[in-house]
């Protein structure tokens, strides 16, 4: 088996008022795409950025495939493609200046590559940087970092300011790399998309690793909002079958044509019972990153976070 | 396949790249970055210098550059001994203060250079390449000592041909060496804000400290030829160093101190950006 691409230990790194994240012991397998999961603020960053170099770390230490990352940052840097969470492009260049000279820092002659990924984004290359919208300079900084198909790929919200179309396309570029053998190290505060693409997800939470789990089994312990409305009122029978089911529970609302409540597990279950009766509506939520950590870390204790 | 890329049909691998391979590149992408702003102040200098030069016979006929009615002490100040020749003439009106003038430059490119681009939020995208810091202070550095020696050499070659086409005797040495003088000190003061742009979080910082020292520096310099209790106190200002070089001959003395100091705040800068952390 390979080594890592990522080992930290007791990674640290602390800086202003209750900023950063603390004692971060994660190791990231060769060729997995891992997603690091965590509300805004969390530390999603400050890992990513300290692992690059950007900051030294307060203490403990980081390899990136064998390299420290305080003493070995310009070797790491090699082997990395880094898309940054919040980032300005030079104004007066144009995409296509912006990739050549990243292609001349790091030696790249072959851009065609570079011009698949803007084809496929959909990038416009030939306009200053300046006059292009969020969502067009996301996707020079995607391409950026995905362009001389580096050994690990780190994306920092990488769907941010893109529309549905082209998240769907980026997380499709990233399941390629993984096809490819490259390793890639996604961060997102959004469930759905890391869900979508991570063999495996580590959640962070104020500044610490709380957990690091196969994506399957995460999902499995993840629960969803369902509200059912009826054509006819509700009968107590009709509570009562839905109350027994397996994984429901929490019934926030019971009101004279409606239910809500929440479902753990398999979802079939609720949707072939609902679908016995004459509804008005049938509506099935994912719950928000904050629920998702209240419900699962109320019930658990802190899970071992190195796979 | 090399070892930082994975393989790919069709696609020809990343090969090695030197430090010294990506100061050139960097250096020539700087010098393009740059060149637009400097272009414009060359041109305007330059043709301020013509202006003056062209000016300097009418001046002449008309009287106005007897300064025998000044006070000695202003005329001992401003150097200003005589102004019957182009020399003083030129010193007085443009290279005297031009370094005054000029080190914006040098400040605004260093002071934009870290914690600027700190600011703006693009070195994240740029050290995400195996670009290393030092090369990147060095580039830099480099890039705008390039500028600075290209846009003087065009104002003292500007100033030269400006003499020549009225007739005004100025050599194209002496011409060239007063214009190249203004390097040492505008580098000077450049690279105290390169220092203090890898060290302080506030751009504004990196402009104000090297622009106010340099105005009090050039305040102390005269008030040092003014005052007899102050004349010790000139040698603190850059300003003793960059001396008169039209009139007193090149200060070659001054103008390695002050390329001394210029490559020492350049180099100070290093281990400065090296122990930064960069925030987002």
């Amino acid at each position: 088996m390979s080594s890592p691409a990522i080992v930290t230990e007791h990674l640290t790194k602390t800086y202003g008022a209750n900023r950063g994240i603390r004692d971060i012991n994660l190791t990231i397998n060769q060729g997995e795409i891992f997603g690091f999961l965590g509300p805004n603020g969390a530390g999603k960053s400050t890992t990513m950025r300290t692992l690059l170099g950007f900051m030294r770390p307060t203490s403990g230490s980081a390899r990136i495939f064998g390299h420290d990352i305080v003493t070995e940052s310009v070797a790491i840097r090699h082997h990395v493609g880094n898309l940054p969470g919040e980032f300005a492009l030079e104004d007066r260049m144009t995409g296509r200046q912006m990739l050549k000279l990243h292609a001349d820092l790091r030696g790249v002659t072959d851009l065609s590559y570079a011009e698949e990924l803007a084809e496929r984004l959909q990038a416009d290359l030939d306009r200053p940087t300046r006059r292009l919208s969020r969502g067009n300079k996301q996707k020079i900084g995607i391409i950026i970092a995905l362009f001389h198909r580096p050994r690990l790929v780190m994306l920092d919200e990488p769907t941010s300011g893109l529309d549905p179309l082209m998240q769907e396309t980026c997380l499709d570029l990233l399941l390629e790399a993984r096809q490819r053998g490259q390793t890639v190290f996604i961060s997102s505060h959004i469930l759905p998309e890391i869900e979508r693409v991570a063999d495996r997800i580590g959640i962070i939470r104020e500044g610490e690793l709380i957990a690091v789990e196969h994506t399957h089994e995460l999902t499995s312990r993840t629960f969803r909002h369902v509200r059912i409305g009826f054509a006819d009122p509700i009968t107590s029978d009709i509570i009562t079958r839905f109350h027994t089911l397996d994984g429901v529970d929490r019934f926030d609302t019971i009101e004279e044509r409606s239910l809500a409540f929440q479902a753990h597990g398999d979802i079939n279950e609720v949707v072939r019972l609902a679908a016995r009766y004459d509804l008005t509506m049938l509506d099935i939520e994912r719950p928000s990153l904050e629920e998702m950590f209240m419900r699962y870390y109320n019930s658990d204790s802190p899970r071992e976070a190195t796979a | 396949m090399t070892d930082s890329t994975i393989a790919h049909p069709g696609f020809a691998a990343a090969r090695g790249i030197s430090a010294i391979d990506m100061l050139a590149t960097y250096v020539r992408h700087l010098l393009w970055r740059h060149s637009r702003g400097v272009i414009f102040w060359t041109i305007g200098v330059t043709v301020y210098s013509a202006l003056m030069i062209l000016s300097f016979p009418a001046f002449e006929e008309s009287g106005s550059l007897d300064v025998s009615q000044y006070p000695e002490a202003v005329r001992e100040a401003f150097n200003l001994e005589s102004l019957s020749t182009i020399e003083p003439f030129l010193s007085s009106q443009l290279f005297n203060f031009l370094p005054l003038v000029l080190m914006f430059i040098p400040i605004t490119a260093f002071a934009g250079a870290i914690v600027g681009a700190e600011e703006r939020g693009a070195l994240d995208v740029l050290f995400g390449t195996p670009l290393p810091r030092p090369v990147y202070v060095i580039a830099y550095w480099v890039a705008v000592a390039t500028l600075m020696l290209l846009m003087l050499l065009t104002l003292g070659i500007g100033s030269w041909i400006a003499a020549v086409a009225i007739d005004v005797d100025l050599g194209l040495g002496e011409s060239l060496l007063a214009s190249l003088n203004v390097f040492p000190i505008t580098m000077a003061a450049g690279s105290i804000g390169l220092a203090l742009s890898a060290a302080v979080r506030v751009r504004g910082v990196a402009i104000g400290v090297p622009v106010a020292l340099m105005f009090l520096m050039y305040l102390l310099d005269i008030l040092g030829k003014l005052v007899d209790e102050l004349e010790p106190f000139r040698n603190l200002s850059f300003f003793k160093a960059y001396g008169d070089a039209l009139q007193d001959g090149m200060p070659w003395g001054g103008a390695a101190v002050l390329l001394v100091i210029a490559v020492a705040l350049g180099a100070l800068a290093i281990p400065l950006f090296q122990r930064r952390d960069i925030y987002a």
